[in-house]
């Protein structure tokens, strides 16, 4: 892997392959209206199931809208690699005189960009249908909504190249990747909880789990994801 | 003795899962040494040919 | 190749009749030798394999590890042999403290499953997490691909292990504490039970994992052997 010449720096590299995939995501926008819509489903269905009161929602619903977020993102991180497929362009990107990582990172982010898309519809539809007000936390909500966001696209992109390399590779991606991120669930779900509670407090020792969690698998996706991508 | 059907059930548990676990590997052992036999058959009668 | 595979039929019966004698020990002084707790009385004594076994999971888990990264560094196929092989007893010994535990809890705490209790739950995530793990190894068929692959995932799941566990523990300590407080220390003979049992169930980890890094070995003897056979029919075809 390293005795490849790389006339690319890492940050130049990472930067075409985030700018190629958000080219090819805004010539169509398949992916994104499909997990917007699919999120707002989820989002729905919650609703028709528990019924929630007022009351109820802010104790449930940063659960809710996590839950969405994490089946939303299982879907959409899945085409990241298998759309590469159909004219075998993965390989070309390999091919590049580029380091590997390079291409798990430009998707990462890209994948990290859709996902921050994906809520800023979301939110505010969660806001209204829950009777949930966000207007007065959005400084720290965004913050706990860009660091849980960063270790979904993270973990995500990585499993979705694992499974990509599996036979029923739609099934796998789950499989997989929900227990992985049951502790970002709980760490996300915990700070949300806390600052939709009354006292819109910021739960630290939760956000301090959530940037461990970032910082630990964005650095065993640089020391590892590489390896998936060789032939 | 309170709860001893309990304690039962939790060491026959253990007792069955770990029996089954080295029978079936021992099975898959054995079924591949057969294999084995049966491909050096092949191959010997192939270098006789 | 071939003796490779044949081993010393007498170091495996020396192996194997040693630790069924260690077990045996361990079974006796966890239910007749060891004394009976006071509060939970003869129940109590489930928690030795329990909780040695929750112990022997997380070593068969580190096994794995090891045999992951050992993979990803050397491109020696025997590093993922060792990993597939801890994964599946880690799995087996992850089991047994996942069903002994419930057996314990619901007569001593009135519920089979308490959510709040942080090393059951996390027990619960990795066995979902390294059932995954055997599952992606069932979907790929290259066995290179395969090594490469669930190294990878292998990483990644050990790493979640300390973050699940933790997250779990302050999880519950936001919630209603468990219904009855479990016991704290052990009395010194327990204590001596308790490791006993630990070290036996080890040396049992040990020999399970050896037979079935035997069983990788075979099938990829197999494989080999396959492939010359293929191989000279095609060519006697011609």
């Amino acid at each position: 892997m390293n005795s490849r010449a790389k006339s690319v720096s890492l940050t130049r590299a990472i930067a075409s392959v985030f700018a190629k995939e958000l080219r090819v995501e805004f010539r169509s926008f398949e992916l994104l209206t499909s997990t917007i819509v699919f999120a707002l489903i989820v989002v729905f269905v919650f609703s028709f199931a528990f019924n929630p009161s007022a009351a109820d929602s802010r104790r449930f619903g940063a659960g809710f809208l996590w839950i969405a977020l994490l089946f939303a993102s299982s879907l959409m991180l899945q085409p990241s690699f298998t759309r590469e497929r159909a004219n075998d362009s993965l390989a070309a990107l390999v091919l590049a005189p580029i380091d590997p990582f390079a291409i798990i990172a430009g998707k990462l982010f890209a994948n990290f960009f859709f996902l921050i898309l994906v809520e800023l519809i979301l939110l505010p539809a969660f806001s209204v249908l829950y009777n949930v007000p966000l207007l007065g936390i959005i400084g720290p909500l965004a913050g706990v909504m860009l660091l849980g966001t960063f270790g979904i696209a993270t973990v995500g992109t990585v499993f979705a190249a694992i499974a990509s390399q599996a036979r029923m590779r739609e099934l796998l991606l789950p499989l997989l990747l929900l227990p992985a991120l049951v502790p970002l669930l709980i760490a996300s779900v915990g700070a949300t909880m806390g600052l939709l509670s009354d006292s819109r407090e910021l739960p630290s020792a939760w956000v301090a789990v959530m940037v461990c969690f970032d910082i630990m698998f964005f650095t065993a996706a640089w020391l590892f994801g590489g390896y998936l991508l060789e032939e | 003795m309170n709860h001893f059907g309990s304690v039962v059930a939790a060491y026959m548990f253990i007792w069955g899962i770990l029996m089954v676990y080295q029978f079936t590997v021992s099975k898959r052992v054995s079924n591949l040494r057969q294999e084995v036999e049966r491909l050096k058959e092949t191959l010997e009668r192939g270098k006789r040919n | 190749m071939a003796s490779r595979i044949r081993e010393s039929i007498f170091g495996q019966a020396l192996a194997s009749v040693s630790v069924s004698v260690l077990i045996g020990f361990a079974i006796y002084g966890a239910l007749i030798w060891a004394p009976t707790e006071k509060t939970m009385g003869f129940l109590q004594r489930i928690f030795y394999f329990h909780a040695a076994s929750g112990e022997v999971m997380i070593l068969a888990f580190c096994a794995a590890f090891i045999g992951n990264v050992g993979y990803l560094i050397r491109r020696k196929i025997e590093w993922d042999w060792l990993a597939i092989s801890s994964v599946e007893v880690g799995l087996i010994f992850n089991t047994i403290s996942l069903v002994t535990g419930p057996i314990w809890a619901k007569p001593a705490w009135g519920i089979w499953w308490d959510w709040g209790d942080a090393r059951l739950t996390s027990t619960f995530v990795l066995w979902v997490l390294y059932i995954g793990y055997v599952i992606l190894r069932r979907m790929i068929e290259n066995p290179e691909r395969r090594a490469v692959v669930s190294s990878v995932f292998g990483v990644f799941a050990f790493l979640d292990v300390p973050l699940v566990y933790f997250s779990i523990w302050w999880w519950r300590t936001q919630h209603p504490p468990p219904l009855i407080t479990k016991p704290g220390g052990l009395a010194p003979d327990m204590l001596k039970v308790f490791f006993f049992t630990m070290a036996a169930l080890t040396a049992l980890m040990a020999i399970f994992i050896r037979q079935r890094y035997k069983l990788e070995a075979v099938r990829h003897t197999v494989a080999e052997m396959q492939i010359e056979a293929d191989y000279r029919n095609e060519g006697g075809a011609k």
